[in-house]
């Protein structure tokens, strides 16, 4: 199949890529560019495992065509700490016990980020369905609705 | 106040930062230079003959490296079908090629010729002899048939006296039963305590119902994956996603006739498990085979769908039970007669089925189990494999015993419920428990004893028994220069397991929980390690890594007093460093410079070694309540409260164990309200997230759970397996909620809004 020439930022960084139309977002992270911290759990958009951050919103990267992100700034769970630091949701997940196999995680983390930076005044509930789209198979999702809660509060105060 | 410093104190996971920065490497993040992708060919028919398999077209396609079938496996053992499959999705070829849409495409390309056959799906409909037989015509009797042919071949066996016209009244007996002939039957099991006819005859209440539970899919959420890469010399290595490393090495041995010594497996990070992830022919088999064709790795890598159609869920089941107690409350008798849906394969739970005695003084129980063959993929354990179905119908059934003699559900249980002494029906007698702890823990957080429900709304109580498995295990410990601690080790981190492993080892080493670390080897470099599955690894790991650690401190002393030339019974290890106790001149000596002190001793470094197999475990309770509300005009259950206990001996990281129950509970809120496989004569009709709804954040509250800790006098601190038994309880805990709230007993699962709405019009509301 032919290749198109294709330009991301991943994570601040510019890469022009030859990449086949019918591969995904998700496939060029993981398979092309090396970036496996993104997860594939369905490849049908329903389990939120591969969701990554495209021009500061949440998307499920295994619905996205590759090609049609040529110059979009996209965020993965590998570009979210800084300078050595987690960021807050990165670390509310660890200190709340949000995660268990960690396979939802980097998906999870994702989509918290990006709900919190639209909106840290979420109630739970709010969180809670606004969360839907994220399957988790192991917290049962308490302690990951405590974590997101936290890095809400904090990244709300901290702002 | 703990007399302990590190264990039973909550501490971040020693896999916390690799598993929020998407550093962990899972299963389908490894990729060696070279690697090609696999693609199994499945069936697209439930049943069917094989004319023919043509691969032809797909060797044209560029970039296709290799197509294998049941002819390219040298040991014969069957790991593809060859001239029939029995299920949708069954694997018949595989295909290596150098991009995974090529691979995919290819696996399209192959021509099979089918001739389609009648199809089951029903385990009821499978007993019958109407139905298509999956494994020639093998039958068994049910049990009064059985009861009555043991009679025949006892009186057969004497040959002293004649017996011909017993004999032949008792053939003639045997025509009453002409039902009790099932097909399909791929296992049985039977157990008897007691005289349960005797049991009804004195009972003053007896309930007797069907329960139908359906097959649900454990749902991990990182699909079955495995790396093979073989070399020119023979020797394979596998990076598998599984809970077993060493059952992966010797199944694959078995499997293809390599020796132990040439296969090495590296358990990858595990993106969940609860027991599915043990298969070796799965993906892990293909991989190795189509790396020998092409000397090359290749990963196989199942997608969400394959999952669903050729994953190994648990089994579902149709239980007939039935339950007699007298009218102040005493559980009498109960029967079972249940029939396991164990797909294509034998391997159901069936054992399980005991379980319906729960936790109670039964005198008489008589228990009849089979498993039956249906036209869809075998099974596997599921989190405490067998015991949710079982406990679903034992504990229904109990609380319709509780509502005809007009007992409260919860004081009903406590009556019943057995102690330290008392005998486990058809078992042994029971050690010290947390039976009554633990239920009366759930009812108080839960405000149970002075509940209210407005119209609609109901409660429910449920409790689940499960005692965690055990196994052999080996643990190094090394004690470095700088006072550090490594730990070395071969069993795969389940959830938790690492950290709790690490905590143990710390507390005994009296060091600070940050200064341990952990490193699992492959199967060649690391000790034998028992599967982690069972709830096995916090019991065997932990009394493991005790002995490692003890091991380490005799070391630690012996090189001190050598240091300090004192007694080692003077010495003791504190906080990190050996102390003369009660010197005049206080004097203490590092851990960090006893390590490099013993770099130029006779006896070397400080290293501890822990090796285990068995030791008797105690069996754990959980007890849930539900407050639920239903809307009438939709069906839909809205849960408003969801409280867990469980008696978890003792909580090593209560983070974790919260963790544990929280997830555990959720599992069987689903297989009650959402979960189900469906299948038609094509097979499995809703493979994906879609159609087979998993809960979300959306679907539930907040759980809360509630810790009891009455210690297992073999487990490390008195520590339980903690990860199964929460999924036993729920299915229950949401039926009797659900009755509590409508007045209908809901006997099949899951219980969808439409099916509320039918049991809601069908008693004219």
């Amino acid at each position: 199949m032919a290749k198109l020439p294709v330009s991301l930022t991943i994570n601040g960084d510019e890469h022009d890529l030859l990449i086949e139309p019918r591969k995904t977002l998700l496939a060029v992270l993981r398979d092309t560019v090396g970036l496996t911290g993104t997860k594939e759990g369905c490849s049908t958009g329903d389990c939120g495992a591969c969701t990554v951050i495209v021009d500061g919103k949440a998307v499920t990267s295994c619905m996205v065509l590759a090609v049609t992100a040529s110059g979009k700034e996209i965020t993965t769970i590998e570009g979210l700490a800084s300078d050595g630091e987690l960021h807050p949701v990165q670390q509310a997940f660890i200190n709340t016990g949000g995660y268990q196999c960690g396979f939802c995680t980097p998906g999870f983390i994702m989509a918290s980020k990006a709900l919190i930076d639209e909106n840290p005044d979420r109630t739970e509930e709010e969180f809670r369905h606004a969360l839907g789209g994220n399957i988790c198979r192991c917290t049962g999702y308490t302690k990951i609705l405590e974590a997101v809660l936290k890095a809400a509060e904090e990244i709300r105060t901290t702002a | 106040m703990s007399e302990y410093t590190v264990v039973g104190q909550t501490v971040a996971r020693v896999d916390a930062v690799e598993k929020v920065t998407g550093a962990a490497q899972y299963g389908a993040d490894i990729h060696p230079p070279g690697m090609l992708y696999g693609k199994i060919v499945r069936s697209k028919h439930a049943h069917a003959n094989i004319r023919s398999i043509d691969t032809s077209e797909a060797e044209k396609l560029p970039g296709v490296r290799a197509i294998i079938t049941q002819d390219d496996v040298p040991s014969g053992r069957r790991v593809f079908a060859t001239d029939k499959v029995l299920y949708l999705g069954e694997p018949l070829a595989a295909v290596a090629a150098t991009d995974p849409d090529i691979a995919e495409e290819a696996a399209e390309r192959i021509k099979i010729d089918y001739e389609v056959l009648p199809v089951v799906q029903d385990v009821i409909e499978a007993i019958k002899p109407s139905a298509p037989r999956l494994h020639g015509d093998d039958t068994k009797d049910g049990p009064n048939r059985r009861e009555i042919s043991g009679q025949i071949r006892t009186l057969s066996r004497d040959k002293e006296n004649d017996h011909s016209d017993e004999i032949s009244k008792l053939e003639a007996e045997l025509e009453a039963y002409p039902d009790e002939v099932y097909y399909n039957i791929s296992a049985e099991s039977h157990t008897e305590a007691g005289d349960v006819e005797k049991g009804f005859a004195a009972s003053d209440v007896v309930v007797e119902d069907t329960y139908v539970i359906p097959r649900v899919h454990q749902t991990y959420m990182e699909p079955h994956v495995s790396v093979a890469s073989a070399d020119s010399s023979g020797k394979v290595t596998v990076w598998a996603s599984t809970q077993g490393p060493f059952a992966i090495r010797s199944g694959i041995a078995g499997t293809l006739g390599i020796p132990l010594t040439q296969i090495n497996v590296i358990g990858t990070t595990m993106g969940g498990g609860f027991g599915g992830r043990f298969g070796v022919i799965i993906t892990h088999v293909p991989a190795v085979l189509l790396s020998q064709k092409t000397g090359r790795p290749v990963r196989v890598q199942m997608t969400r769908e394959e999952e669903f159609t050729d994953g190994r869920p648990a089994p579902g089941c149709v239980i007939k039970l039935k339950t007699g107690a007298t009218n102040d409350g005493q559980i009498l008798a109960r029967e079972a007669l249940a029939f396991w849906d164990s797909g294509s394969v034998s391997g159901a739970s069936i054992g399980s089925t005991i379980r319906v005695r729960g936790v109670y003084k039964i005198p008489n129980l008589k228990v009849d189990a089979y498993g039956v063959h249906t036209n869809k993929s075998g099974t596997a354990a599921y989190r405490a494999p067998g015991a949710p179905q079982a406990i679903f119908a034992g504990e229904s059934q109990l609380d319709e015993i509780a509502e005809r003699i007009g007992m409260d559900p919860v004081k009903f249980r406590l009556m019943n419920m057995r102690e330290e002494g008392d005998a486990v029906p058809a078992g042994g007698s029971e050690p010290k428990v947390g039976y009554k702890e633990t239920l009366e823990a759930v009812a108080d957080a839960a405000g149970w004893w002075n509940r209210e429900a407005d119209e609609n709304q109901g409660w429910g109580v449920a409790v689940g028994d499960w005692t965690n498995g055990c196994g052999p295990g080996g643990v190094y410990v090394s004690v470095h220069e700088d006072g550090s601690v490594r730990i070395f080790h071969g069993s795969m981190d389940i959830t938790g397991t690492d950290t709790a492993i690490s905590q143990i080892i710390a507390e005994i080493l009296t060091v600070p929980y940050e200064s341990v670390t952990i490193r699992r080897g492959d199967t060649d470099s690391a000790p034998y390690s028992t599967g982690s599955g069972g709830s096995v690894v916090t019991f065997t790991m932990g009394n493991t890594a005790k002995l490692a650690a003890e091991d380490a401190h005799r070391r630690i002393l012996e090189l001190a007093s050598e240091r300090l030339n004192t007694n080692v019974d003077d010495l003791e290890l504190k906080d990190g460093a050996v102390h003369i106790i009660s010197a005049e001149q206080p004097k203490s000596i590092s851990l960090g410079e006893l390590a490099a002190y013993s770099l130029s001793t006779t006896g070397g470094p400080i290293v501890g070694k822990g090796s285990f197999a068995r030791q008797a475990s105690t069996p754990a309770l959980a007890a849930q309540i539900a407050k639920v509300e239903v809307d009438p005009g939709t069906g839909r259950t809205r849960v408003l409260k969801l409280v867990a206990s469980q008696d978890v001996g003792f909580a090593i990281n209560p983070m974790a164990v919260e963790g544990q129950i929280e997830g555990g509970t959720v599992q069987g809120y689903a297989w009650a309200m959402m979960e189900e496989m469906q299948y038609g004569e094509g097979g499995n009709i809703n493979p994906g997230f879609v159609d087979y709804r998993v809960p979300t954040s959306a679907d539930l509250p907040t759980v809360e759970s509630v810790i009891v800790e009455v210690p297992a006098p073999n487990g490390p601190y008195g520590a339980k397996g903690v990860g199964e038994p929460p999924i036993t309880p729920t299915l229950a805990t949401m039926a009797n909620a659900v009755k509590d709230a409508i007045g209908i007993r809901i006997t099949e699962l899951p219980i969808k809004p439409e099916k509320v709405v039918d049991a809601l019009k069908s008693n004219g509301r």
